[in-house]
């Protein structure tokens, strides 16, 4: 989404909406499957890094990661580090070893997750819910399923936008969130409820409003948008999901690690 | 004579654990074309009503209804409500909720309902952008529907639900977000398509200014009883006698005092608008 | 305490200038109505008088306080808000646990607390749904409980965004004495609201705003009969108003018995 509220997205990229879940789905299995942090760190860096500059989003795709990534990769390197047992110490801390290994361990988790959290967040940069949401059905999955997976996906924007109304008007009865860390650690609960009991009432809310569209009408339905496709793309998708499955084997049967 | 397009008797209903019914017995008739207005107090029935016109009750809430309730046709206390919605449109109360989440641009959501009727292609993006500009959203087209202000949800659900093209249009409080000049607005869409769309529009407000500006009928509702149907003018007289909680438009309140202070003759009928307190104090 | 803005610009991340050179001066115990079409800049005026949001340019001032420098929830001591949505705020499993939180971060005694939770849904005509969870009430109702709670936190101003909306008959005539009330104890009173009606029954000071500035300013007899600036505004006039405009008066009533006493007059 862009700054003035357009939801345009980048015409950069005119990919069919599963051949980017394809791509991103790849992009999963091989950050779960390779078996080092700097071969994990590879994919991150060839294939989601180049995809996001291609759509024009490099600054936001890259912010995004690093902003939600960073508390798990500090706890990950000093849990992991202190806590894995190894022949290699770095350094003593007290009665702790940090050792090497259990770096090695906590970068690759990192790595991985990064490689996951970016897949996630390239598709909603890439993708648009409902575009995805009609390329689902037109392949036969259920109007009902396709709806809850685009939903699912539009969540944190969605909480975000109704976060930041909660939060004024928490704010406004004196609830503190500038400040020291514990401040602003306490004024989550008051966040929290009304997040989600509001988003809870909202469901039966929006069944209505769903019904009311005809979403549930059985029958031929019509689409204002055809989706780009080409053979290239098909040709790509098939090639991406080949290239997913021998992954996979070769992991489980040659590689053999952690 | 016109054969009426919704046709309900009889009807009552209570909700599943509820301790009175919401609705008490209620008749009603309307023809093709009409623009029906439903006043009362908070909790009288009106969203009720709205839900048994289009089918949520009892299909969607869970409870026991009784009597017959006809709509363009179907009996919406058999037929499910995802066949209604070719026939029966419902803007329903709460204005932050009714955006879909399937779509991402405010004409990708009016179009949404007709893309579910299989509305040819061709007609999809004239009959949304055709909605928009009669709720003056026309401009808002490429918007994210989240980023609209209340009042622009509530006219984008609105236009959502018009672009249907429903017979029967059915609207609790669609107003209550807006300017005067975006109720305007509304009100003289609706009245357009009663008149020259045919359709049957029942609407329910507290705005009674523009109730009876708007509308050729009004209905009250009190505790779930129908209390009073006719003329607004006729109607909020009466309802100035009794404890109905409809409240009063000032042209009402001010004849009201001015009889009280002896300046206005005891059986004088009472003004519900501009006009009629005009030529009745003058 | 006065609150104040003074030559203020607000221009939202996106671009959008929503207040062009603001200046605009409230004295402690007036009641005010802010009047416009939606998107004339009303709630962002009164986000900045509470420090939710900080001018871009020019000063807000609270009491003798500069908002920039104080946070809202410090500033939410002397200037309540209660906001349009009030799904946005309640969060406590009771009404009474809803209306007491303002109070506790106020870190009064539990004592006090409860007096001020009671008084509050007195005040509003909640108090038998006390012990009730918030969504199990309706929508007018919750929005009667958002209420309480800025209340129950004796600001000495309150502001008030579309309280009419959604009420009743009663509930409107119920919001009008707790409007007068207040007024009566000296509390500072603004109120955004689309009901000029409510308005010229209840607030004596009227503040019109159209694209981000100030069109008018004065008591509400005067600023709600100049029909131009309305109609620039795109405000319709209260019905009293179009009355006594059309019977040829010159003074507007405030209230239906005001007009009866001026119809009296003007026929003697």
């Amino acid at each position: 989404m862009t700054g003035d509220g357009s939801a345009r997205s980048d015409a950069a990229l005119r990919l069919h909406p599963l051949t980017s879940l394809g791509f991103n789905l790849l992009a999963v299995v091989a950050g779960a499957s390779l078996p080092s942090a700097p071969l994990v760190l590879a994919v991150f860096l060839g294939l989601l890094v180049p995809m996001a500059a291609l759509a024009r989003r490099l600054g936001a795709f890259l912010r995004t990661c690093a902003r939600v990534l960073w508390p798990f990769v500090v706890s990950l390197v000093l849990i992991q580090g202190f806590f894995t047992p190894g022949p290699s110490v770095l350094f003593r801390l007290g009665p702790f070893n940090y050792t090497l290994q259990g770096l090695e361990v906590a970068l690759l988790f990192s790595a991985r997750l990064l490689v996951g959290l970016g897949a996630a967040t390239l598709l909603m940069f890439i993708t648009r819910p409902d575009a995805l949401m009609r390329a689902l059905v037109e392949r036969g999955l259920p109007n009902q399923i396709a709806y809850i997976v685009v939903t699912t996906l539009q969540i944190v924007p969605t909480f975000q936008a109704r976060a930041h109304a909660i939060l004024d008007a928490q704010r406004s009865r004196g609830l503190e969130t500038e400040g020291p860390l514990p401040v602003r650690l306490r004024a989550f609960v008051p966040l929290v409820g009304p997040l989600i009991l509001s988003s809870l009432m909202e469901i039966e809310e929006r069944a209505i409003a769903l019904e009311a569209r005809a979403f549930n009408r059985p029958g031929r339905r019509t689409s204002l948008v055809t989706l780009a496709d080409s053979r290239l793309q098909a040709l790509a998708r098939w090639l991406m999901l080949l290239a997913a499955l021998a992954l996979i084997v070769v992991r489980f049967i040659l590689w053999r690690a952690p | 004579m016109e054969s009426a397009v919704i046709a309900v008797s009889g009807l009552r209903f209570r909700y599943a654990g509820a301790e009175q019914d919401a609705l008490q017995g209620l008749d009603l008739s309307i023809g093709e074309g009409e623009l029906v207005g439903v006043a009362g107090a908070n909790e009288s029935g009106k969203s009720t009503l709205c839900y048994a016109l289009t089918g949520y009750v009892p299909h969607f809430f869970s409870g026991t209804l009784v009597g017959s309730v006809s709509i363009a046709g179907h009996d919406v206390t058999r037929t499910p409500v995802s066949l209604l919605a070719a026939d029966i449109g419902l803007v329903f109360h709460n204005p932050f909720n009714q955006i879909s989440g399937a779509r991402t641009t405010v004409l990708e959501e009016v179009a949404f309902g007709l893309e579910n009727l299989g509305v040819e292609q061709a007609l999809l993006r004239p009959r949304s952008m055709q909605a928009l500009r009669a709720t003056g959203l026309d401009d808002l087209a490429d918007r994210s529907p989240y980023t609209l202000s209340g009042g622009e949800q509530q006219r984008l659900a609105i236009a959502a639900v018009m672009a249907m093209q429903p017979k029967v249009l059915v609207l609790d409080e669609p107003t209550s977000q807006l300017d005067p000049a975006g109720t305007r607005a509304i009100f003289e869409v609706l009245r357009r398509l009663a008149r020259d769309g045919r359709t049957t529009i029942v609407l329910t407000e507290h705005k009674l200014g523009w109730l009876a500006a708007f509308v050729d009928r009004l209905i009250v509702l009190h505790t779930g009883r129908l209390v009073a149907d006719g003329p607004p003018r006729d109607v909020l007289a009466e309802a100035v006698e009794h404890t109905w909680g409809v409240g009063a438009t000032r042209y009402t309140r001010a004849a009201l005092a001015a009889r009280r202070q002896g300046q206005l003759a005891a059986g004088t009928r009472l003004p519900v608008t501009l006009e009629q307190a005009l030529e009745v104090l003058r | 305490m006065k609150l104040e803005l003074r030559d203020v610009r607000f221009q939202y991340p996106t671009g959008v200038l929503a207040l062009d050179g603001v200046s605009l001066s409230i004295g402690s115990g007036e009641a005010v109505a802010l009047i416009g079409e939606n998107g004339a800049g009303k709630t962002t005026l009164a986000k900045l008088l509470n420090g939710l949001l900080r001018p871009t340019s020019g000063t807000v001032l609270v009491g003798e306080d500069d908002t920039r420098r104080h946070t809202p929830a410090q500033l939410s001591r002397r200037v309540g808000f209660v906001f349009q949505n009030p799904d946005d705020q309640l969060f406590a499993r009771t009404v009474r646990d809803e209306v007491a939180f303002g109070p506790r971060n106020q870190r009064l005694s539990s004592g006090e607390v409860q007096a001020r939770v009671d008084r509050a849904l007195d005040d509003v005509g909640l108090r038998p749904a006390i012990d009730r969870h918030p969504y199990d009430l309706t929508a007018p109702e919750r929005k009667r409980v958002a209420l309480a709670a800025a209340l129950a936190m004796h600001t000495p101003a309150l502001i008030l965004d579309e309280p009419t909306i959604g009420q009743d008959a009663g509930g409107v005539d119920r919001l009008g004495a707790l409007v007068d009330g207040l007024h009566a104890e000296g509390r500072t009173l603004i109120a955004i609201t689309h009901d000029v009606d409510f308005c010229l029954e209840h607030f004596e000071r009227v503040v019109v705003m159209a694209g981000g500035r100030i069109l008018a300013d004065g008591p509400a007899t005067e600023v709600l009969k100049d029909l131009e600036r309305l109609q620039q505004a795109q405000v319709e006039p209260p019905e009293l108003v179009q009355l006594a405009l059309g019977l040829g008066w010159e003074t507007m009533p405030h209230t239906p018995d005001e007009f009866a006493v001026l119809l009296a007059n003007h026929r003697t």
